[in-house]
């Protein structure tokens, strides 16, 4: 039976509807754990230095392929440990400039998998939450200075802020603790809104963000649903559930016996917008017609 | 006719029956099968060409609609002309028709004069009148030629299939509507598709690129060359319309297409299955056939080797048993109750050996009677074919006897070469006419011979033929007594005949047999004989008057015979007693 080596940046709890998705996409390949497939998980619970280690354990385990989903730390981590065994990565942003691959139609290596567009609309973020503040000037970008697509979506962000005549100011944070100093940041300084940069560790804390942009009345916009869901204003970002399913269909397909070097690397093709109108009232916003046309998903 | 190796006309017989039975059986099965298969492939290679042809056609239908819907969807961003200022209502319009057209990541509307008046997009920035220029954009300018422009498929980072459509307005003034469209939508459409169980659909545009695969992965490879298999298999189609055609598929398999075309965007839809399962029931249908081709001939072999054992057993029996009669046990049966042709062979063979049986033991009496009775009388018994003339029996006969007059002194005289020589030639003459007569030489006794006419063979007119047999033997006889003279033997001959009823059959022991007859007429005949002088023919009464006057008979003085009270009247032939020389 082939073995699975599952590479988790967090836990369990935090990925569950991530890996369900997962799950679904290698049934849809024709393998269900337990039956003609075993899978072996490792979780870094959020130390993402503990990546390499814990992929380098999996490859001990003798697997036949290392998942990598939740980002580019995890995909690079699962790079450095793996050497000939194939890796189905998911991530946000350009794996081309990651250096995973080489490029999308043909990825060449050992190395295939899904990226979502979630890096690339880090823009439409800061666009959004203009659109929703159409008289603040001052925009806090929340970037987590670790994450290896940080740079790309800094720059991003600031040729928008130049296209919306925005100014932005970078908050760093790498660590849960560092959260809260985003947004007494962002009232200290006077800013209209936080714009999350697409970043899985902020993706998985979105409860907590939620929370936070809550008790300190702060508008924010992150990549994931998971934050307007647990109360937060909009979200921005790729159908991780989309991208997280056809991660299992490659997986799949690589155990039944396709190399990863022919398998091109999937973009997902559904961004979706989230706004929680009880989020925006309590902040005592009123949403324009332009954004409430534009959600997918308009919570009330 | 015995034969001790009777092995291969068993494998002869068997190689006989198995070739019939299997002939019988497998040919036209084989026939039925064949011609079954024939039409069969025909029959499904004509559904499969109506199956895959409708495939296509209504994926090449939902494409177009797809396509259709799209731009549709843009002929509404364009049926107002533009005011001067910002236009917030098409803004929102703009942002909404996103929101419904997943498949579209950005719109793009263009004025009347070729500026760009409005951008949204799902990745970029929107931006509103921004004013650049796109009168010259291939877009702008193919929408206001054909209203409905869709541009080359592109794929962007060389992997992700993307095409613009663009839609003028009805009125320059209207402007245009550019969308960017991501082609992966059409996979839904394209996976839906199953022909068969494993027959799927793809689409190619014109120049032959893959657009729409079931294996999102070869559409994202955007190799062309990779798709060869592909294109050829469009030409194929393309070049029989409405025709499923074979060809290969990308792995090399067989099967089979058929082509639809997507007429907005020139593009083909070709439907595929492969061959082998395109042509199961076909193969379910020869492999049945098969299935039951070997059941016949096995069932065709074990019926010959049965009815071969059958026959065979019987045969065989037949053959040994006409082996053994041959080598004559003929008291030996052949049993058979096989109840067909057969056992009534066997029964004639039965019945042919008990005549075999009982004509041996005929020849075999007959065989052991001519080696005891006078040879000529078997011979008579064996022309009967039966012995039983020899039975006793009283009839009504001839006896007629002759001897030579002066033997005794002859045979004292003379050498006894002479004498066997002499007899020799005297009993040829008399055999002869004996014989040409029908009559029964009875005995000899040196010189004296006993002749019966009427038995044991009876013949018409007895008497008259003994009489005529008795001149014969004088003539016969005569030209021997001349010779005889001339070598100074004095001999003469003399005959006497007698008619009347005698006892007829064979006397004798167990060693020694002779036919004989017994009665007053032999002593007749004998007294008559003696009483004949040289040349003479002395017939009885009775003989005499059975003649009639076929004969000249001249009645003689009837003279005292030894052994008879009266004198017995005396009958002579033709000839007077001067005749007879001295």
């Amino acid at each position: 039976m082939p073995v699975i080596g599952y590479l988790g940046p967090e836990t369990p709890e935090r990925t569950a509807s991530r890996l369900t998705a997962f799950r679904e996409g290698l049934a849809e390949a024709g393998y269900v754990d337990g039956r003609n497939v075993a899978i072996i998980s490792r979780w870094a619970d959020g130390q993402y230095a503990k990546l390499p280690a814990l992929a380098r354990e999996l490859v001990a385990n003798n697997v036949t392929l290392l998942v990598a989903p939740g980002g580019a730390e995890v995909a690079l981590a699962a790079k450095s440990a793996a050497g000939n065994i194939p890796i189905v990565f998911e991530l946000g942003g350009d794996p081309v400039a990651l250096g995973l691959v080489s490029s999308l139609a043909r990825p060449g290596g050992t190395m295939t998998g899904v990226t979502s567009l979630s890096v690339e609309v880090s823009r439409k973020r800061l666009e959004f939450m203009s659109e929703l503040l159409p008289t603040a000037k001052l925009f806090v970008v929340a970037a987590n200075p670790t994450s290896p697509t940080v740079n790309s979506q800094l720059k991003n962000l600031d040729a928008a802020a130049v296209a919306l005549g925005l100014e932005l100011r970078v908050v760093n944070a790498s660590r849960s603790d560092e959260f809260e100093g985003i947004f007494t940041t962002a009232r200290s300084i006077g800013a209209g809104g936080v714009v999350f940069t697409s970043d899985p560790y902020f993706a998985y804390r979105s409860a907590r963000l939620a929370e936070l942009a809550t008790r300190h009345a702060v508008p924010a916009i992150t990549q994931a649903l998971d934050f307007p869901v647990a109360g937060g204003l909009m979200s921005y970002g790729g159908d991780f559930r989309q991208s997280h399913r056809h991660t299992g269909i490659y997986t799949g397909r690589i155990l039944k016996g396709e190399k990863p070097a022919d398998l091109p690397v999937q973009r997902v093709t559904k961004v979706e917008f989230f706004i929680n109108l009880k989020a925006a009232q309590a902040l005592g916003l009123t949403v324009p017609p332009s954004l409430l046309s534009s959600a997918d998903v308009v919570i009330e | 006719m015995a034969s001790d190796a009777p092995k291969p006309p068993r494998k002869l017989l068997f190689a006989k029956y198995f070739v019939a039975m299997f002939a019988a059986v497998v040919v036209p099965l084989l026939v039925a099968g064949a011609s079954e298969a024939w039409l069969g492939y025909r029959d499904q290679r004509a559904r499969l060409s109506e199956l895959l042809s409708l495939e296509a056609r209504l994926a090449a239908a939902e494409i177009q609609n797809f396509l259709e819907g799209i731009s549709a969807q843009l002929t509404w961003m364009v049926h107002l002309p533009w005011s001067s200022g910002a236009d917030e209502r098409r803004r929102l319009d703009g942002l909404r028709l996103l929101r419904q057209v997943p498949s579209i990541m950005s719109l793009r509307l263009i004025d009347g004069g070729g500026k760009e008046r409005l951008f949204v997009s799902r990745i970029g920035l929107n931006r509103v009148e921004s004013g650049e220029d796109f009168a010259s954009d291939p877009s702008v300018v193919g929408a206001a030629g054909q209203r409905v422009w869709l541009g080359p498929v592109t794929f962007q980072g060389g992997s992700e299939p993307f095409m613009t459509v663009a839609v003028a307005g009805n009125r320059s003034a209207v402007g245009t509507a550019v969308a960017e469209v991501n082609l992966k939508f059409i996979w839904e459409v394209i996976s839906a598709i199953r022909v068969g169980r494993t027959g799927e659909a793809y689409v190619l545009d014109r120049p032959g690129r893959l657009v729409a695969h079931p294996d999102i992965s070869l559409v994202l490879r955007a190799d062309e060359s990779a798709v060869r298999p592909l294109q050829l298999l469009r030409a194929a189609a393309a070049a029989q319309a409405g025709q499923a055609i074979a060809g290969r598929d990308l792995d090399g398999q067989m099967v089979m297409a058929a082509m639809a075309t997507i007429p907005m965007a020139d593009w083909s839809v070709i439907a595929k299955q492969p061959l082998a399962e395109a042509l199961g029931p076909i193969y379910g249908a020869l492999w049945r056939t098969g299935i039951l081709l070997v059941a016949s001939a096995i069932l065709a072999a074990l019926l010959a080797y049965w009815l071969t054992q059958r026959m065979v057993g019987p045969i065989r029996l037949l053959e040994d048993g006409v082996a053994r009669i041959g080598a004559g046990e003929f008291g030996h049966r052949i049993h058979l109750t096989t109840g067909d042709e057969l056992e009534r062979l066997a029964e004639r063979l039965n019945d042919m050996a008990g005549e075999l049986a009982l004509s041996q033991e005929r020849s075999e009496r007959i065989g052991r009677l001519k080696r005891f009775l006078a040879p000529q009388v078997a011979e008579l018994v064996d022309q009967a074919g039966d012995d039983r003339v020899l039975d006793g029996r009283r009839v009504e006969v001839v006896v007629v006897f002759c001897d030579l007059r002066g033997f005794t002194a002859f045979s004292a005289r003379a050498a006894p070469e002479v004498i066997i020589s002499a007899l020799s030639a005297y009993y040829d003459a008399l055999d002869r006419v004996i014989a040409a007569h029908g009559a029964t030489l009875i005995s000899f006794l040196g010189d004296g011979v006993m002749v019966l006419v009427n038995a044991p063979v009876a013949c018409s007119d007895p008497a008259l033929r003994a009489v005529t047999m008795a001149c014969e033997m004088q003539a016969g006889v005569r030209q021997l007594l001349s010779e005889w003279r001339k070598a100074g033997h004095e001999l003469g001959f003399g005959v006497g005949l007698a008619m009347g009823p005698a006892t007829v059959g064979r006397i004798g022991s167990e060693g020694r047999f002779d036919y004989t007859a017994i009665g007053n007429v032999v002593n007749l005949a004998a007294r008559l004989c003696a009483s004949a002088k040289d040349g003479e023919i002395l017939v009885d009464r009775e003989a005499a008057h059975a003649v009639g006057t076929a004969v000249v008979l001249v009645e003689q003085e009837a003279r005292a015979l030894k052994g008879f009270d009266q004198r017995v009247p005396v009958f002579a032939v033709g000839a007077s007693p001067s005749n007879a020389p001295a």
